[in-house]
């Protein structure tokens, strides 16, 4: 039995690694060519809405009955939802990560990252119910709001999606900071909060920021959820910083309004636009993080 | 020897694999093209809904063809059927001008099925707090945004929570079409835009300032429809026999809406509709009947 394995695995292998390295090869292919296709499509069907709209698509009135296409309001909430999701799951998905990394037992750490890990997988619409059944209400009552639906609430329940995602790889990055690195710091004998704020964090910041980036991305694009709970309408309050008012963002108006319109017509033209807007946010956010925390800045391997 | 042996045997495993794989599959495209000649898909209007689905339930009953329905607003109805993706349209408003235009090729064929009105509804804390009745101008000058509070209105002195509907939706067309005389009109009074009647419900519902725009069937306990006090005076009460009789300022046809004349599978099913079980069905949904 085993004279048989050993004397066929040589003759497949060879093939087999031709086999693989061609799989390999043609399903990254594939990717990037999505990747591009999409990028293309977006640009092709937001043409129109670029070349006649212009400069009018930056102002704030939305209107499609009135061959008005201004996505200010939108770009405001998408911004803003996600300023105030970040504002609010970085600070606590960072001591969380701390705790589970740095105080927590091996053993229990193990039980509590499978708990998270499945909070991550909970489809977003359950959260949107659930805001708009019970949190909405609440933060109404609380705040004493005419509506508990606002770019406030939006923003928490986000904060709450990308949660998981921020503890768990945040915990990931700490962990992945090698021990001797922590057994020199209190060697020279620093306190175990010395070692995390002068040590471990630095170490750690690249990773972290890779989590940052990901909860943002997800923070960005989420569309139920906010959708269900955000008000829906296109406005930017007049004080800026107002947000516990109703809203709207990119990916709520899309939701809303991509099956009304007509295909290929002006109004798609310049909700896909806003798509295109929003690709562009996610990406440059995305150079920018990269150049600030490049790889190349890490101590260890 | 061994070697050879134990290659042909995996290239004989895979083979035999593949084809059981793409047997299967074949199985499935078979079974799909199968069910697919047997049903029927039709979207739109969520105040037609009710009726469409308990209407496809009988349908599939006495006939075995499958209704597929899906929610979405008129607008969302009218756009599937100029694109082909759909068999029935469901709307509760009157195609407009801009859309017959953007679907040259295709001929809309309206079916009328029952009648329905468009209620302005509020809380049920500021019916309570006495305000059952309002004019349309008052309506109108809410939704501009020129009356902010139920004080201005004799009510409690809260601010009004004004809940504007989707601008493609069937419900707000016939509601601002006869409020404010235009069915796309902007709304620069309105706090909240939402679409189907069960989200506008539900907001109302949950405020206790709201005012919002519902068909006739959406009325409960939480949600208070208003009557209309008429120019002469007189109040109308968003009732049945006054929706039947005209009464009611703002009511409308519920249709059905389809490419060219029906045939086949898509005929019988709005014959069914129209027949008396049909009819018993849109009264049971909570709407008036075409004889009524």
């Amino acid at each position: 039995m085993k004279g048989k394995k050993l004397s066929v695995i040589p003759v497949m292998s060879a093939w087999s690694n031709r086999i693989g390295r061609a799989y390999i090869l043609i399903s990254t292919l594939i990717s990037a060519i999505i990747i591009l296709l999409i990028a293309l499509v977006l640009f092709i069907y937001s043409w129109e809405a670029i070349s006649q709209q212009r400069a009018d698509l930056f102002t704030s009135i939305w209107n499609p009955a009135a061959g008005q296409f201004g996505i200010l309001a939108m770009l405001y909430g998408s911004l803003m939802v996600t300023v105030i999701a970040l504002a609010i799951a970085i600070p606590l998905g960072l001591a969380t990560a701390l705790f589970t990394s740095e105080m927590l037992g091996v053993r229990y750490r193990f039980h509590v990252k499978f708990l998270l890990e499945l909070l991550a997988g909970i489809p977003s619409v359950l959260y949107g119910l659930i805001g708009v059944a019970f949190f909405s209400v609440w933060l109404g009552d609380l705040f004493d709001l005419q509506s508990g639906r606002t770019i406030l609430t939006a923003g928490i329940l986000l904060a709450i999606m990308v949660l998981p995602t921020i503890i768990t790889l945040g915990d990931d990055a700490l962990h992945n900071v090698p021990r001797q690195y922590r057994e020199a710091a209190q060697g020279l004998g620093l306190y175990p909060h010395e070692v995390i704020i002068h040590i471990v964090l630095p170490l750690a910041k690249t990773d972290i920021a890779g989590a940052v980036l990901l909860a943002l991305g997800r923070a960005l694009g989420e569309t139920m959820a906010v959708m269900l709970v955000i008000g829906g309408i296109d406005k930017i309050p007049p004080s800026l910083v107002n947000i516990m008012v109703p809203g709207q963002t990119i990916t709520s108006k899309l939701g809303r309004e991509i099956e009304e319109t007509a295909f290929a017509s002006m109004h798609f033209s310049a909700l896909i636009f806003m798509g295109l807007a929003l690709l562009v946010m996610v990406l440059a956010l995305t150079a920018i993080a990269q150049h600030y925390f490049r790889p190349g800045l890490r101590l260890y391997e | 020897m061994l070697i050879s042996g134990g290659r042909k045997n995996i290239i004989k495993r895979a083979k035999k694999q593949a084809l059981d794989w793409l047997t299967g599959l074949l199985l499935i495209l078979i079974i799909a093209g199968c069910t697919k000649n047997e049903s029927l898909n039709a979207a739109g209007s969520t105040t037609v809904l009710p009726i469409v689905v308990l209407a496809a339930e009988r349908f599939k009953a006495l006939h075995g063809v499958n209704v597929i329905v899906n929610a979405g607003g008129s607008g969302v109805g009218i756009n599937q059927l100029g694109e082909g993706k759909i068999a029935i349209g469901m709307i509760s408003r009157n195609i407009s001008d801009a859309e017959i235009k953007r679907y040259p090729n295709v001929n809309f064929v309206v079916h009328s099925i029952g009648k329905d009105a468009v209620v302005p509804v509020v809380s049920s804390e500021i019916y309570d707090a006495g305000i059952k009745s309002l004019s349309l101008r008052q309506i109108g000058k809410i939704y501009l945004g020129e009356i902010t509070s139920w004080k201005q209105l004799g009510g409690p002195d809260k601010d009004i929570l004004v809940i504007d509907k989707e601008k493609s939706r069937g419900t707000r067309h016939v509601f601002m079409e006869i409020v404010l005389g235009d069915k796309e009109v902007s709304a620069p009074g309105a706090d909240l835009v939402l679409g189907d009647n069960n989200e506008e419900q539900t907001a109302v519902m949950q405020s206790d300032s709201a005012i919002g725009m519902l068909s006739n069937a959406w009325l409960n306990s939480d949600v208070k429809g208003l009557s209309i006090i008429l120019q002469n005076g007189s109040t109308v009460e968003p009732k049945l026999e006054n929706i039947s009789n005209g009464r009611f300022p703002i009511t409308r046809d519920l249709l059905l809406v389809t490419s060219g004349e029906p045939a086949g599978n898509i005929k019988a099913f709005i014959d069914f509709i129209l027949s008396d079980e049909g009819q018993k069905i849109v009264r049971d949904s909570g709407y008036v009947s075409l004889e009524q």
